[in-house]
């Protein structure tokens, strides 16, 4: 359980790993084989290899084996060269921080050594601006306060500098004393959380006395950040290589399966009992026709009875199976990823995604989901910096009992408040001193003498900076000192203690001695109900509680501050205490946590802050969009009830129409929450169509309904298309993804900061803004956006376009496939059921490589309807929503389709191709000549718009069809030489051509003609729309049509649950139903 | 087009770009792009991170919407009717130019005698099999006369039968001891059969000769087959050897002396057939044949069919423009012509009995939907 670290001690350094990194999958000697059986896990590889295993059996191939070991091999070595580069730069990049040199002080000397030489207990010295080769105790610093600043972004994202300290045990030593220093660090073993490090450390006489000193993780170096804005600063090696903290949080994620992806395989997997099912009939009339006519037809030289082998019967069905084996695309694997690329270079590419403030353009981190996200049916969003700006600034407070701010919205500018300061009003300067004092910002002094405020909190640095500009400005600070200036005059304040915001706690507070007076006091701040119940008795209490309902309503976040007078003798027993349990190796959180409370009572309320956090530019109509689109959008907050409530209306998330209605869940016990959650559960299904409920609840609610009634609210979430849950830990807002995922909805999460990871993680879709908290949730997820509104435009114009391609690409391969196959299989009843391909191997191979998979990328271009029409009729998303363009029925028109203009492509080849004619080579390019026009015209038919590329990818794939052939039929040795000459001088031949294309699409016109006119989609009407040029948008019919859609869109949405009564808007005022 | 990506190469976004309905700038355009330039780090940012605009990055090349409506369906239907029909037309004109006599004799070149046990017939080398016939020309045949045999289920393109022949072989005089694939026909006692495999063993070996009244008409038996295959596939330098000299006599026997790129017969025979049903070219006659002659055929019956009861004919068609007498493809295309002919005119009649106006469309919007 625990790691003994001896500093500057060989005797233990090689009972744990070196310092060497390894990100690698693989080595040099296990590639091959690990990377094929990945690869092999694949269904699909696997029933490639085994046809092409069988096809080395000369006896039972029907075609030269190189049709599939081709294609195979190239595919084996397109998938395998690309993870063998990117594992090989990963090789060369921990190589190259491995061999990076790195300064070590042993017995006081320093010496340079390979940062992979570095083993646990050597204390290794960093210069400014160095990456921190591994995790390190911090025992000294150029600093004479002992403290550094890291910064921490390739660990968490968070790009503010963060303050490291040294132990006090450390304090005093000289920097030849840190040379030669020897002690022993007791510490957990390696784990992955870089917010904890629970641990002690004693250093060894005869430097100082034998104590034991607690460290945290403000006293480590975590690996792979950076020190900053300090000369030097050296630490004891406790975690190496890949045992360090972020080491241990490195891992590779799972790959994510799309919606699309799942009914491929299941597709595949149709096909392939259906390939079976042909595969023993055909066998079974095979063998029937050798017996009584094969062995009749004396050219064919069956052997006598007896002296056939006994696996004979076999032979002729495992032929049929490698005939048949092309009715599963090999390519499809490789045309989907190519084309899913192509996607996720859109979203990166588009424009109008691009986000001018922050100068980010969005990104697919993930290349391999887009279309899912044209399935997404539930939106869980975070609320502060995803629907917000996350730009704090102070508009309002209340200071004992005064309002200010109410008049001109901005209380910096309230006269009344400035009045107030300059009259030196005790309640106000103590409320702006704990505004000031009470937080753990960085002021950052730049040459002008101007100072900044670096923050890990945007609430902290939104209340110093508006301390600052109503004159009380925080000047300097370091760990133990900070200084302020009030009105021109400095003052000093001693920081005793920090005890720091915890989410349980919901507070902080700061222990301050005043410099002059030398009085010791408690600033605290933080959440109302985490302060008020703690306020000293006999205050007016009732004046805030209003205050904050006002501010709530205004969608403000408010926060309590107050203060604490602190005798001497009372802080000293209160520090031993904290001490101790700051040492404390388990349950240390909860200890300290028992600890601060002991100290923070009989709180004098000095008021509120209120603090706006506006809106993002073009939320609500982005939620309304999505709304109208079909998709339920959640909003999942760390925020209180209040302040939820009122963004949630902001933002068009709920309305307060007559009809609508918002439930809340809530109770304060157990049973009530229990029985309030029965009653939401029942009004949701008894209510009508036309109204439209909402839930609301708590953090503490919801772990309530978790532990005892999970299948009633997994009902209540399946019929609930908006709910607001409040104080969520991060762990929450995953359950709660978690939740609706097993329900089989797909589920999108979007949040910014570094609580939003987990769920980001857990959805289908994880959707990262790159604001101000970071980057971390950026990067934990799959596609990383600038502002929460072009959500919509990666929804309705990213996703549906992309599911709508992929839909057509794979049925499309699929058709293709079986088209050919369908060819051979009616070629077999002429040719004595004996196996004969009908095309020799060459154009097989071809066939699905070149003349086959180019045109079909034209659809990568195409776009059903255009963005606009999208953007005006977001029902229409519910067509990818719901799988419409690919399902078993899509699938069986295709099969349909294939099936029908295989046999006219066959009965016209072979019968204008009878007679003299009839001969092997012509006949079969005959029959794939066919085969390339029909599925010109079958991608021509299923493009809604041409654009020159893919004109030029369709008809020059025509061109490049006849040259390679042409090409192939000079060339004496193939079995196609002269073939293609011969054909293209026949007359016939290009009528043949033409009757196929004729015969093969017209009744596929005709059929699309009537669905069209008369039994049009939905997508067929807003094309017919388009092209009459919007006249249509103004009748007053297709208003109430319209209105008249969204009840239908709704009201079709789930049919999973038979109660499921849809539900409209709400409303929060008529809410509050307890 | 041009003048914003110019404009944007130059690094100052112009709010011009309006192709149809959608809008370029960005709702938020008070950053006002990288025309500030003050900082340069932070200009180059906005150059590396800023997405380069192109119509082809942004999916708005201009694109062409064709939409299945009457008013271009019903006239592209008429005009492929009409082509169609033309064409049709002219390729059942051309099939009735060909004239063509078929003379199917595999059971009345057997005498009556042996009609009960063809098989034996076949197979007995002492029994003369020549069988003479009177045919009689139906139409003037204008020359060259093509002569063709025809068989009936016989499967040339058999598995077994359609791989058992090496092309090496045939080619290249070298490679006389490769007879891979060719078995069983592939050596005889232990030297190489060449040309191996059961494709050159079952050579059809019925003959024709032909006269007009006393006069022979003389057969031209060169150049029946390809010249790509004489030069490219059939080897001068190949001779045949150890051909039907097995136990079992397949078909017809080979000069050992003449190569394999002039025996035609055998070349054609090897150009093997994708139908059971097939002609092959056996000669040609190189004068005009005038209605109601009598031609005197004298054919050689060899080539056994009787086991598989198999027909064979003996044809003899003039050269039309679309090949020999098919009019499969003329009739094709006058059906299918018939047939769009037949649909704009359906297709004509819905549209003026159900008259598709712009509220009736708005009002089929909302399509009721199955549940999922």
């Amino acid at each position: 359980m625990k790691r003994f670290v001896y500093i500057n001690d060989d005797s233990c350094r090689y009972s744990y790993c070196d310092n060497r990194i390894s990100n690698t999958k693989y080595s040099l000697w296990n590639f091959l084989p690990k990377n094929l059986w990945e690869q092999f896990r694949r269904f699909m590889n696997q029933y490639f290899l085994l046809i092409a295993c069988l096809q080395l059996w000369s006896r039972i191939t029907p075609v030269s084996p190189a049709t599939t070991w081709g294609p195979l091999i190239i595919i084996f070595i397109v998938s395998a060269s690309k993870e063998a580069w990117d594992d090989y730069n990963r090789y060369l990049s921990d190589k190259k921080a491995n061999e990076r040199k790195i300064w070590l002080v042993k017995d006081g000397i320093h010496r340079q050594i390979k940062a992979q030489e570095i083993h646990v207990g050597d204390v290794v010295w960093l210069h400014e601006n160095d990456e921190i080769p591994c995790d390190l105790v911090l025992i000294g610093t150029s600093d004479p306060q002992g403290i550094c600043y890291v910064e921490t972004a390739a660990l968490d994202g968070e790009t503010d500098l963060k303050t490291r300290i040294i132990p006090t045990i450390s304090a005093n030593l000289s920097v030849e004393q840190l040379g030669k220093v020897k002690g022993v660090v007791e510490c957990p073993n390696p784990d992955n959380d870089i917010r904890r490090f629970d641990a002690n450390m004693r250093l060894f006489l005869p430097i100082i006395d034998n104590e034991k000193c607690p460290l945290t993780i403000n006293n480590t170096l975590l690996q792979s950040c950076y020190l900053r804005y300090t000369e030097w600063a050296c630490g004891v090696a406790v975690y190496t290589g890949n045992e360090t903290k972020s080491g241990m949080s490195r891992g590779a994620a799972e790959p994510k399966l799309t919606a699309a992806d799942a009914i491929i395989d299941k597709l595949t997997i149709a096909i392939f009992m259906f390939q079976i099912v042909v595969v023993l009939v055909l066998g079974y009339f095979g063998n029937a026709w050798k017996y009584t006519q094969g062995l009749k037809q004396w050219y064919l030289m069956y052997p006598v009875e007896g002296e056939a082998p006994w696996y004979d019967f076999s032979i002729i069905p495992l032929r049929f199976e490698l005939l048949c084996s092309i009715m599963i695309p090999i390519s499809i694997k490789v045309t989907l990823d190519l084309a899913k690329g192509v996607y996720a270079k859109f979203i990166d590419w588009d424009e109008q995604m691009f986000d001018w403030e922050t100068n980010t353009p969005a990104h697919s981190a993930n290349t391999a989901i887009s279309e899912d996200l044209g399935h997404v049916e539930y939106i869980l969003s975070d609320k502060t910096g995803t629907l917000t700006e996350n730009k704090m600034i102070l508009k309002r407070c209340c200071i004992s009992g005064t309002l200010y701010g109410n008049d001109n919205g901005d209380a910096l500018n309230d006269v009344r408040l400035v009045n107030a300061i300059s009259s030196n009003d005790p309640d106000v300067i103590k409320f702006l001193l704990v505004m000031a004092l009470c937080n753990t910002v960085v002021p950052i002094k730049s040459n002008d003498d101007t100072v900044s405020y670096k923050a890990q909190s945007q609430d902290e640095e939104a209340l110093v900076n508006a301390a600052a500009n109503l004159n009380m400005m925080l000047i300097s600070k370091d760990s133990s000192t900070a200084e302020i200036c009030f009105n021109g005059s400095k003052f000093r304040y001693e920081l005793l203690d920090i005890l720091e915001f915890t989410s349980d706690r919901k507070r902080m507070s700061v222990v301050v001695k005043e410099g002059q007076t030398g009085k010791i006091l408690l600033l605290s701040k933080g959440a109302d109900e985490a302060l008020l119940p703690l306020a000293c008795p006999g205050q007016q209490i009732q004046k805030y509680l209003e205050a904050v309902e006002m501010y709530s309503q205004l969608g403000l976040r408010t926060l309590c501050l107050g203060w604490h007078d602190l005798k001497e003798s009372e802080y000293k027993e209160w520090s031993k205490n904290f001490q101790e349990a700051s040492c404390s190796l388990d349950n240390r959180e909860f200890k300290i946590a028992e600890v601060c409370h002991s100290l923070e009572r009989d709180l004098h309320i000095l008021g509120f802050t209120a603090i706006e956090d506006c809106l993002q530019d073009g939320v609500p109509e982005t939620i309304k969009l999505l709304r109208n689109a079909g998709i339920n959008v959640w909003m999942l907050t760390g925020d209180k009830q209040n302040t939820a409530i009122q963004i949630g209306l902001l933002c068009n998330l709920i309305t307060s129409e007559p009809n609508s209605q918002l439930l809340s869940i809530s109770g304060k016990t157990e049973e009530d929450i229990l029985r309030s959650l029965e009653r939401a559960l029942l009004i949701m299904k008894n209510t009508s169509e036309t109204k439209d409920l909402a839930f609301v609840l708590d953090g503490w609610a919801l772990e309530v309904i978790l532990k005892h009634s999970k299948e009633s609210f997994t009902r209540l979430a399946m019929l609930s298309k908006t709910a607001i849950c409040c104080r969520m830990t991060p762990l929450q807002k995953a359950q709660l993804v978690a939740i609706l995922k097993s329900a089989g909805y797909l589920t999108l999460a979007i949040g910014d900061g570094g609580n939003d990871v987990r769920m980001i993680q857990e959805a289908n879709i994880g959707v990262g803004i790159s604001g101000r908290e970071g980057l971390q949730a950026a990067r934990a997820a799959d596609y990383s956006i600038g502002k929460f509104k072009f959500l919509k435009r990666l929804i309705l114009i990213h996703g549906r376009y992309s599911y709508n391609r992929t839909a057509f690409i794979s049925q499309y391969s699929f058709y293709k496939s079986l088209l050919i196959c369908f060819i051979q299989i009616l070629f077999a009843f002429l040719s004595g059921l004996s196996g004969t391909s009908l095309f020799n191997s060459i154009s097989l191979m071809a066939y699905n490589v070149f003349y086959t998979s180019l045109p079909v990328m034209t659809i990568i271009f195409d776009k059903d309807i255009s963005e606009t029409t999208v953007m005006q009729y977001p029902q229409i998303l519910l067509h990818s929503q719901a799988g419409r363009l690919l399902n078993p029925t899509t699938f069986c028109g295709w099969f349909g389709c294939s099936l029908y203009h295989a046999l006219v492509i066959f009965f016209i080849t072979i019968c204008a191709y009878s007679d003299e004619k009839s001969e092997m080579q012509e006949l079969s390019m005959v029959a794939l000549s066919g085969c390339i026009w029909l599925q010109a015209f079958v991608v021509t038919m299923d493009t809604n718009s041409f654009t020159y590329p893919q004109i030029l990818l369709i008809w020059g794939n025509f061109v490049a069809f006849y040259m390679i052939n042409l090409i192939l039929s000079a060339i004496p040795s193939l079995q196609l030489y002269t073939i293609m000459f011969h054909l293209c001088s026949q007359p016939s031949y290009w009528i043949s051509m033409a009757l196929t294309v004729a015969v093969g699409m017209g009744p596929v016109v005709a059929f699309r003609y009537f669905k069209n006119l008369y039994q049009p989609s939905a997508i067929n009407i807003l094309q017919q729309i388009e092209q009459s040029n919007g006249s249509i948008q103004t009748s007053g019919n297709l208003e109430s049509a319209r209105a008249n859609l969204l009840n239908l869109l709704t009201g079709s949405r789930k049919n999973r649950d038979s109660y499921y009564h849809p539900l409209l808007s709400d409303s929060a005022e008529s809410a509050r139903t307890d | 087009m041009r003048l914003t990506r110019t404009a944007c190469r130059t690094g100052v976004f112009i709010e011009t770009l309006s192709s149809p309905g959608t809008a370029m700038v960005p709702a938020n355009g008070d950053t006002a792009g990288p025309s500030s330039s003050q900082d340069d780090p932070a200009a180059t940012m906005k150059k590396r991170n800023r997405p380069q605009y192109h119509p082809f990055t942004q999916q708005q090349l201009p694109a062409c919407k064709p939409i299945l409506a009457p008013q271009t369906v019903i006239p592209v239907l008429l005009f492929v009717g009409i082509v169609f029909i033309l064409i049709g037309l002219g390729c059942i004109a051309a099939s009735n130019r060909v004239v063509e006599v078929v003379y199917q004799y595999e059971t009345s070149c057997i005498p009556g005698y042996m009609l009960d046990n063809k098989v034996a017939y076949i197979q007995n080398p002492s029994i003369d099999k020549t069988c003479t016939r009177i045919l009689k020309v139906p139409k003037d045949m204008k020359q060259p006369i093509y002569i063709y045999y025809q068989l009936d289920k016989f499967y040339q393109n058999h598995r077994r039968y359609v791989k058992s022949r090496n092309d090496k072989q045939l080619i290249n005089p070298k490679e006389t001891n490769n007879t891979q694939y060719c078995k069983p026909e592939a050596t005889e006692h232990g030297s190489p059969v060449v040309p191996c495999g059961l494709v050159a063993w079952s050579l059809f070996n019925d003959t024709y000769s032909f006269a007009r009244g006393n006069k022979a008409l003389r057969v031209h038996k060169r150049g029946i087959s390809w010249r790509s295959e004489r030069e490219h596939i059939f080897g001068k330098q190949v001779f045949p050897r150890n051909f039907q000299k097995g136990a079992l006599i397949g078909g017809g026997a080979l000069d050992p002396r003449i190569p394999l790129s002039k025996q035609e017969d055998l070349i054609v025979w090897m150009r093997t057939a994708a139908l059971p049903t097939f002609r092959k070219l056996y000669g040609r006659i190189q004068v005009d044949l005038r209605a109601g002659e009598l031609i005197t055929v004298t054919m050689q019956n060899n080539y056994n069919t009787y086991s598989f009861g198999g027909k064979k004919a003996l044809v003899l068609s003039t050269a039309g423009v679309l090949g020999g007498k098919n009019s499969f493809l003329g009739r094709g295309y006058v059906i299918v012509g018939l047939a769009c002919l037949l649909l704009a005119l359906l297709l004509t009649m819905l549209c003026l009995v159900f008259p598709l106006k712009e509220e009736h469309l708005a009002l089929r919007y909302p399509l009721p939907r199955p549940a999922r």
